[in-house]
C-alpha cells in the first residue's frame, strides 16, 4: 500500500491552506470555541494526521465566511495551555511527584517555561518562582535556625545554599527526570524545560556589582543587601531580562523550575501539602554540616569564645603521641577548660593538633542541636490555646558567633 | 647576651607563665546566663568573690574577662554615639511597635538581642544577625503573599487575547500572580522605606550600634541597621512565639504602614 503523505491530507482537508505540513494553530477569532481536546471526527481515524488538523477540519465546518489564518505553532513562544491536558510527560511529571490532582496540568506546564523562552508573565514561571524561591527560603532557614541556633552566619549562608541553591535545585530537577527542549517553542511538548540556551561563549564577564564597594561589604550587610545566600550577584535571568544575555544556563532555568513548582504546590495544594513536599525531596537531603566550617584561627576564637562565656580559659595538653622523632609523628592533643576537654584534634605537628583541636572544639559548640525542635510554620494557622498550639516550644535564640 | 635557646620554646615558656598567673587571679564560676553544655564538673568559687552581686544579664555588661584592664589606644577623635540602656524606653518602643502589651512579646534578652547591631561593642554583648535572616525571610515571604491578595492587585482577564491570540490558563488560586514581580517586591521592601518606618516606631533611638562617624548617622549607615533590627524583631518573635503570631506582626505592623491591606488576612 502506498504511504500517504501527510501534505495531500492536509490539502484535502483545507482547501485553503498553503501546501505544507507544519503544525499549525488556529486563529484567534475561532479559538475559543475550537480547542476541545476530546471532540474527534469520524475523518481522524486515519493516523498520520496531527491533532491539530483535526481540529482544523471541526473549524472549517463551523466557520465564518471569514478565511482562518494560521499561524505556525513554531511562532508561539511556549505551547498552549490546553495542548498540557494531553501531554503525557506532564501527567507521569505530576504522579511521579507524587503531586495531588489539585495542582491541574496547565499550571505544571506554565512552570516548565521560563522568562527567557516567553516573555509574557501571564504564560512564564517568574511570578510562581519568586512565591517558592520565599516558600523554600522561609522552610530552610527555620529548620537551619530551629535546629542549630548557634550556626555562624557564613555557615548559614553555605548550609541555605547546599539544601535550596541553584545547583542544588538542578540536581534535584534532574532527579525527577525534567529534560529540557533544544529550543523554545509552541510546538515542543509541555513537559520538556523551556528555555533560551546560552551557548558557549557567549557570556563574557560577570556583572559587577555597581551600587557596592568591596570594602563596604559586611557579613551583616549582606543579609539585607543580599539575597538568601549572601551574595551580591544577580542572577542570570533578570541580566537576560535586560537584553544582556542572549540566554541563560541550565541551572538558572532548573532552579527557576523547582521554584515554580513549589510556589504552584502552594497556591493550588496549601502549605501542609507544601510542607510535606518540602520535607520528603529538600530535607530529606543528607548535608554534613561539620564540613561547611573554615576557621582561620581557631585557637584566638575558642579563647574569646571561652571568655566570653566565662569558662576557664583553654589550655592544650598533650594526650598521646607517636613517632615524635620519625618521618610522621602522630600527636593527639586536647582542650582543656580546667577539667573539661573542649576537643580533640590529632596532627602529624604540635601546632597541627592543637589548631584541630581548638577546631573540634568550636565545631561542637557552634554545632550544637536541641533535642526538641518545633519549627516556626508549624504552628502557623493554629490556635496558640488549642492541643496542636500547646506543642510549641520556644526555641533557643543565641547571642552570635564569637568575634575577634 | 642573647640566650641560645630556640626562640620557639622561649615564646612558650612565657605564654604558660603569663597564663599561670592569670589562671590563679581569674578563677571564678562561669555566669549562669551560658548554656553549660561544655562543663559536667562543679567549678568551685574562689572566696574572694563570694561577696559579689548576682551575675548581671548579658544585655547589661561586656563579659568581664573580654575587657582589658585599661585601654591602651587613644580615644577617637569626634562624638561618642550614646546608646540606650534603660529598659523601660525600650518596653515602650515595643509597645508603640507590637502595640498593647507588646514588651511581654519577647524575652529579656531576645527584646535586648533584637536591636544590637554586630557593631555594638565589638559584637561582645551578641548581635542580631541571624534573628534578621530569619525575620528577612519571613517578611519577603508575607511581601510576595500580600502582592498577590491585596486588592490593588490587577486580576488577570480571561477573556484578553495575547498578541498571538493565547489566553492564559485561569485558576482561582493563581489570581494575583500578575502583581508579583522582582520590580514589586523591590519597591516594598526598599531598605530606605522600611529604615523610615522604623523611625516611626522611634527604633532608632534604643537600637545599639556603633556609628562611624556619630555627626553622620545616616551616612554611617543607620538605614541598613534599622532595617535590620526590623528584621531581627520579626525572627526573634517567630523563634519564641511561633509562626503565626510573627506573620501577624508582619501584615499589621510592617506591611500595612507600608501600604498594604490585604484583604481577609
Amino acid at each position: 500500500m502506498k504511504r500517504l503523505r501527510i501534505e495531500r491530507w492536509g490539502s484535502q482537508l483545507h482547501p485553503q491552506s498553503t501546501f505544507s505540513s507544519r503544525p499549525r494553530c488556529i486563529c484567534p477569532s475561532l479559538q475559543s470555541r475550537v480547542l476541545q481536546p476530546h471532540n474527534r471526527r469520524a475523518q481522524s481515524t486515519a493516523p498520520q494526521i496531527p491533532a491539530e488538523a483535526t481540529e482544523f477540519s471541526d473549524v472549517l465546518t463551523q466557520t465564518s465566511p471569514e478565511e482562518p489564518k494560521m499561524i505556525p505553532l513554531e511562532t508561539l513562544p511556549s505551547p498552549h495551555p490546553h495542548v498540557a491536558l494531553r501531554s503525557a510527560k506532564l501527567s507521569a511529571l505530576r504522579s511521579r511527584l507524587s503531586l495531588p490532582p489539585r495542582l491541574p496540568l496547565q499550571s505544571l506546564a506554565r512552570t516548565l517555561v521560563h522568562e527567557s523562552a516567553d516573555s509574557d508573565p501571564n504564560f512564564n514561571n517568574t511570578s510562581l518562582s519568586i512565591l517558592g524561591s520565599n516558600i523554600l527560603g522561609y522552610y530552610t532557614t527555620e529548620h537551619l535556625i530551629a535546629n542549630y541556633p548557634r550556626l555562624p552566619t557564613s555557615v548559614l549562608f553555605a548550609a541555605q545554599y547546599a539544601y535550596v541553591g541553584p545547583k542544588a535545585l538542578t540536581t534535584i530537577a534532574h532527579e525527577w527526570g525534567i529534560e529540557s527542549a533544544a529550543e523554545p517553542g509552541g510546538e515542543v511538548d509541555p513537559g520538556l524545560l523551556q528555555f533560551k540556551r546560552l551557548r558557549a561563549g557567549e557570556w563574557a564577564t560577570p556583572s559587577q556589582p555597581s551600587f557596592r564597594n568591596k570594602w563596604n561589604q559586611s557579613l551583616t550587610g549582606k543579609i539585607v543587601h543580599g539575597d538568601e545566600f549572601g551574595s551580591y550577584k544577580s542572577d542570570l535571568s533578570e541580566r537576560s531580562r535586560n537584553r544582556e544575555l542572549p540566554g541563560v544556563p541550565l541551572e538558572d532555568a532548573a532552579s527557576t523550575f523547582v521554584r515554580a513548582l513549589v510556589g504552584a504546590t502552594y497556591l493550588h495544594c496549601g502549605p501542609q501539602t507544601t510542607k510535606r513536599f518540602y520535607a520528603n525531596h529538600f530535607l530529606s537531603r543528607h548535608l554534613d554540616m561539620s564540613t561547611l566550617f573554615d576557621f582561620r584561627t581557631p585557637t584566638r576564637d575558642l579563647s574569646r569564645l571561652c571568655a566570653r562565656e566565662g569558662f576557664e580559659a583553654p589550655i592544650a595538653r598533650l594526650i598521646s603521641e607517636t613517632g615524635r622523632k620519625s618521618r610522621h609523628p602522630v600527636f593527639v592533643v586536647g582542650v582543656f577548660s580546667g577539667k573539661d576537654k573542649l576537643g580533640e584534634g590529632a596532627g602529624s605537628s604540635l601546632n597541627e593538633a592543637r589548631v584541630r583541636a581548638a577546631a573540634a572544639a568550636l565545631k561542637s559548640w557552634y554545632l550544637y542541636r536541641p533535642v526538641e525542635v518545633t519549627v516556626p510554620s508549624s504552628v502557623e494557622g493554629v490556635d496558640p490555646n488549642s492541643p496542636e498550639g500547646a506543642k510549641w516550644i520556644p526555641n533557643h535564640i543565641d547571642c552570635g558567633e564569637v568575634i575577634v | 647576651m642573647a640566650s641560645k635557646r630556640p626562640i620557639r620554646s622561649l615564646i612558650s615558656t612565657a605564654n604558660s607563665a603569663v597564663r599561670s598567673t592569670r589562671q590563679s587571679q581569674h578563677s571564678f564560676t562561669p555566669s549562669s546566663s551560658s548554656a553549660c553544655t561544655f562543663s559536667t564538673s562543679t567549678t568551685t568559687s574562689a572566696p574572694e568573690y563570694d561577696t559579689e552581686a548576682a551575675p548581671r544579664p548579658r544585655w547589661q555588661q561586656t563579659p568581664a574577662r573580654m575587657v582589658a584592664p585599661y585601654r591602651i589606644r587613644p580615644l577617637p577623635a569626634g562624638p561618642e554615639l550614646k546608646v540606650n540602656d534603660d529598659p523601660r524606653k525600650l518596653d515602650e518602643v515595643y509597645v508603640r511597635m507590637l502595640g498593647q502589651s507588646g514588651d511581654k512579646v519577647l524575652s529579656e534578652e531576645a527584646k535586648w538581642l533584637a536591636v544590637t547591631h554586630k557593631s555594638f561593642d565589638h559584637g561582645r554583648r551578641g548581635f542580631n544577625d541571624r534573628l534578621a535572616y530569619l525575620g528577612r525571610r519571613i517578611v519577603s515571604l508575607q511581601t510576595s503573599l500580600a502582592l498577590m491578595s491585596g486588592p490593588q492587585t490587577i486580576k488577570v482577564d480571561p477573556k484578553k487575547e495575547d498578541q498571538y491570540g493565547r489566553k492564559p490558563f485561569v485558576h482561582p488560586a493563581l489570581s494575583g500572580l500578575q502583581g508579583l514581580t522582582h520590580e514589586a517586591k523591590h519597591d516594598v521592601l526598599n531598605k530606605t522605606r522600611l529604615a523610615n518606618l522604623g523611625r516611626r516606631y522611634g527604633l532608632d533611638q534604643v537600637m545599639r550600634w556603633k556609628p562611624m562617624k556619630a555627626d553622620n548617622l545616616q551616612g554611617s549607615g543607620a538605614d541598613l541597621v534599622l532595617t535590620t533590627t526590623i528584621y531581627a524583631i520579626v525572627g526573634a518573635i517567630s523563634l519564641e512565639r511561633g509562626g503565626e503570631v510573627a506573620n501577624r506582626v508582619v501584615k499589621d505592623k510592617i506591611l500595612n504602614p507600608l501600604g498594604f491591606t490585604t484583604s481577609a488576612s
